[in-house]
C-alpha cells in the first residue's frame, strides 16, 4: 500500500509537465524545452521559498511566472516570428539549464551545507482520510497531488466538452480550417504555450519541495524529457497522460525500492530502468499513437499551401 | 512537412557580431549591477586562452571534444534529425576505448592504438544505432530516444568503473589505466598536447567532404531540406536519417576515445563534462554548416576556458557565460527573421 502512496507522490511532476506539454501540443506547438524549464522552475521555486523565509507558495508562484516567461518566448519566436520549434526549444533548454544554476549560485553562493526549505506538508482530506487503507493511500497527500489529479480532470472536460477545447483541438489538427472558422490560431498558441510552460515550471518547483528541500544541478534527472515521451504515450489526451504518469511514477518508485533493498541486481542497472522502460514501451506503441496532425509546425496564414 | 526545414546558411558577419555585442553588453550590465569588475571579467574570458602556453593547450584540448560532438549533432541535422545523445555516445566511446585499452594490454602500440580508437568509434556508433533503429523501424522520435540513451550510459559508465576494472585506490568511480602503448602520442611534451586534435580535424574535414561533395551527402542534405521531394526523386529517405544518426554517434564515440586515450588514460566518471550542451550550441550557431563548425567550436572553447579561469580568480559563476552564449544564439536566430523581411 505504501507503494501506491509513493506512486501518488511521484506522479506529480510527470502529470504537470505532461499536461503542460499536451496543452501547447494541442495547439501545434511542440515544446522541447521541458528539461530546461523544469530546472529553472526548481531553482527559482527553491529560491522564492528560501528568500521569503520558507513560504512554499511564493516559490511555486515564482516558478510558474518564470515558466510562463519561457513559454512566452517560445510562442513569440515560433508563432509570431515563425522560427523552427525544435531550434527555439533546444535554445531555451540550453538557457534554462544555465540560468537555473546561475541564479542559485548568485543567490546562495558557495556553501558547505546547502540551505534548506521546508517540504510540502500533507493535507488530509476531511472525512475521506479516515477511510481504512484508502484514506492513507489516496487522501493524505500534499496539495499538489490533489491539484495534479483535479487538473487532469478539468483539462479533460475542457478539451472534450467545451467550445474553446474543441477549437483548440481544431487548431492542432488543421489550423487552416480553424482559421477559416474564425478561431484565432495565434491567440490559442500563445495561451496554451504560456499556460503549459507555467505547469512545467511548477513541475520543477515540486522537486525541491518534496524530495530534497534544496536545489541541486541534477535534480530533474531527465524528467523533462520523459514527460515528452509520456505525452506521446498519452496520445496527447489529459486522461491518458494521467494514466501514463502512473506508469512512469511506478517505474521510478520501483527503481528506487530495488536500489534500496538490493536484490542482487547492480544498482546502476536499476537506475537505467525508467529510461529503458520508456524506450521499450515506445517501440510497439509509437506508430499507433494519435498525435495532433500539425504538431511541431508553424502556421503561416499568408502561405496558402502548407504541404 | 514544411517546404524548407534547414537553417539558413551562415551569412555575413554583421548579425553575429551584433548578437555577441548585445549579449555581452547585457550580461556586463548585469554583472556590474552585482558589483563585479566587468572589464577584468571579460578580459579574463577572452584572453586566458592566448596569454600562456598552458592556456593555449587547455583551449585546444577542450576544442577537440566540443568540435567532435558538434559534428555529431550537425551531421544528423543535415537530415533534420536532432541528435541530443552525443553525451551518451561519447560515454559509450570512452567505455569501449577503455575496455580495449585494458583488455589488449601487451599488444604493440601499432596494434593497440588503432584498436582503441576503432573500439571507441564503434561503441559510439552502436549507442546511436538503437535510436536509429527505433526511428527506422517504428518512427520513434530521435529527440526522445537519443537523450534517453544518455541516462542509460551513465549507468553503464558507473558499472564499468566500479565493477569492471575498478581502480580501488581512487576516491572517484574510475577504471585502472589503459596500457601505456594505447595512449595517443604527444605533439607537444609540456604542457602536454596529444595527437587527438589531428584526428578531430581530420574527421571534420572528412565529414565536410562527405556531406558536401559526395552523392550520399547530397542525398542526406536533400532529405533534410525536403523529405517528400527527396522521396519522390527516389532517395531512400527512410534509411538516410537513421544512418546519419549512426554517423553522428561514431563521431561522438571518437571524442570519447580521444578523451580516454589522450587525456585521462582511463575511464573516469564525468568524462562527458558539458560538451553536449556546448556542441548543440555550436551546431546551431554554425547554422548546421559543417565548414563553419570548427571555427565556432574553437570560439566556444576559448570562452569556456576563459569562463572557468574567471570563476577561479573572481568567483563569478561560470554559468554567466552559458547564459551569454544562449543569448547570442537567440539573437543570431532572430537575425534570420530580420533578414527574411
Amino acid at each position: 500500500m505504501t507503494f501506491i502512496r509513493l506512486v501518488m507522490l511521484t506522479l506529480v511532476p510527470y502529470v504537470l509537465a505532461g499536461q503542460g506539454t499536451m496543452l501547447a501540443g494541442r495547439a501545434g506547438v511542440f515544446n522541447v524545452a521541458q528539461e530546461g524549464i523544469m530546472l529553472t522552475g526548481a531553482s527559482v521555486g527553491f529560491l522564492g521559498a528560501y528568500l521569503s523565509g520558507g513560504n512554499l507558495l511564493d516559490g511555486m508562484l515564482l516558478a510558474m511566472v518564470v515558466g510562463g516567461l519561457f513559454g512566452l518566448v517560445l510562442a513569440a519566436f515560433t508563432t509570431t516570428l515563425k522560427m523552427d520549434q525544435f531550434v527555439v526549444g533546444l535554445s531555451l533548454f540550453f538557457i534554462g539549464l544555465a540560468l537555473s544554476t546561475l541564479l542559485y549560485r548568485l543567490a546562495v553562493g558557495v556553501t558547505l551545507t546547502p540551505p534548506l526549505i521546508p517540504t510540502l506538508r500533507d493535507i488530509p482530506v476531511p472525512g475521506l482520510s479516515r477511510l481504512p487503507v484508502l484514506g492513507e493511500v489516496f487522501f493524505r497527500h500534499n496539495a499538489l497531488v490533489y491539484a495534479a489529479v483535479v487538473l487532469s480532470a478539468v483539462l479533460y472536460l475542457l478539451l472534450y466538452h467545451t467550445a474553446p477545447g474543441l477549437a483548440l483541438q481544431a487548431v492542432g489538427e488543421n489550423p487552416m480550417a480553424a482559421d477559416s472558422l474564425g478561431i484565432n490560431v495565434a491567440v490559442m498558441r500563445y495561451a496554451t504555450t504560456v499556460a503549459g510552460s507555467m505547469l512545467i515550471g511548477l513541475a520543477g518547483a515540486y522537486l525541491p519541495m518534496v524530495y530534497t528541500a534544496t536545489f541541486t544541478d541534477g535534480i530533474v534527472r531527465g524528467r523533462g524529457w520523459l514527460s515528452i515521451a509520456l505525452t506521446f504515450f498519452g496520445g496527447w489526451s489529459p486522461h491518458l497522460i494521467l494514466l501514463g504518469a502512473l506508469f512512469f511514477a511506478a517505474v521510478e518508485v520501483l527503481a528506487f525500492r530495488v536500489q534500496v533493498t538490493g536484490v542482487g541486481v547492480p544498482y546502476q542497472l536499476i537506475l537505467m530502468l525508467p529510461y529503458l522502460a520508456t524506450m521499450a514501451v515506445m517501440m510497439p506503441t509509437f506508430r499507433r499513437l494519435r498525435v495532433p496532425a500539425f504538431l511541431g509546425r508553424n502556421y503561416d496564414r499568408e502561405r496558402r499551401l502548407q504541404v | 512537412m514544411n517546404t524548407r526545414r534547414h537553417l539558413p546558411p551562415a551569412g555575413d558577419a554583421v548579425p553575429y557580431l551584433a548578437a555577441v555585442a548585445v549579449a555581452f553588453g547585457a550580461a556586463g550590465i548585469f554583472l556590474a549591477a552585482l558589483g563585479f569588475d566587468v572589464v577584468r571579467a571579460y578580459s579574463t574570458i577572452l584572453l586566458t586562452s592566448f596569454r600562456t602556453a598552458n592556456g593555449v593547450i587547455q583551449t585546444l584540448l577542450k576544442f577537440v571534444p566540443v568540435l567532435l560532438l558538434a559534428l555529431a549533432f550537425t551531421v544528423p541535422l543535415a537530415a533534420w534529425k536532432f541528435n541530443i545523445g552525443g553525451e551518451g555516445q561519447l560515454i559509450a566511446g570512452a567505455v569501449g576505448s577503455a575496455a580495449a585499452g585494458i583488455l589488449l594490454a601487451g599488444l604493440p602500440a601499432a596494434a593497440i592504438l588503432p584498436a582503441v580508437v576503432v573500439a571507441g568509434v564503434g561503441a559510439g556508433a552502436l549507442w546511436a544505432a538503437l535510436p536509429a533503429w527505433l526511428l527506422y523501424r517504428f518512427g520513434v522520435s530521435e529527440i526522445l530516444t537519443t537523450v534517453l540513451m544518455n541516462f542509460v550510459s551513465f549507468g553503464v559508465m558507473d558499472y564499468v568503473a566500479t565493477e569492471g576494472w575498478p581502480d580501488t585506490a581512487a576516491g572517484h568511480p574510475t577504471t585502472i589505466p589503459i596500457a601505456p602503448a594505447a595512449r595517443l602520442p604527444l605533439l607537444v611534451a609540456s604542457p602536454p598536447l596529444h595527437a587527438g586534435i589531428l584526428l578531430a580535424l581530420g574527421a571534420a574535414g572528412a565529414v565536410a567532404v562527405f556531406v558536401y561533395r559526395t552523392a550520399a551527402g547530397y542525398e542526406l542534405r536533400a532529405t533534410g531540406a525536403n523529405a517528400r521531394a527527396a522521396m519522390l526523386h527516389g532517395i531512400p529517405v527512410g534509411r538516410i536519417a537513421p544512418l546519419a544518426l549512426v554517423l553522428g554517434g561514431a563521431l561522438a564515440g571518437l571524442a570519447g576515445a580521444i578523451e580516454v586515450a589522450g587525456v585521462h588514460h582511463r575511464l573516469i566518471e564525468g568524462v562527458q563534462s558539458n560538451y553536449l550542451l556546448l556542441s548543440i550550441l555550436v551546431g546551431l550557431l554554425a547554422r548546421g554548416n559543417l565548414v563553419a563548425v570548427p571555427p565556432v567550436a574553437f570560439a566556444i572553447a576559448v570562452l569556456d576556458v576563459g569562463a572557468r579561469a574567471m570563476q577561479r580568480t573572481m568567483m563569478i559563476p561560470v554559468e554567466v557565460v552559458f547564459v551569454v552564449e544562449g543569448l547570442v544564439l537567440v539573437f543570431v536566430l532572430l537575425s534570420d527573421v530580420v533578414r527574411r523581411r
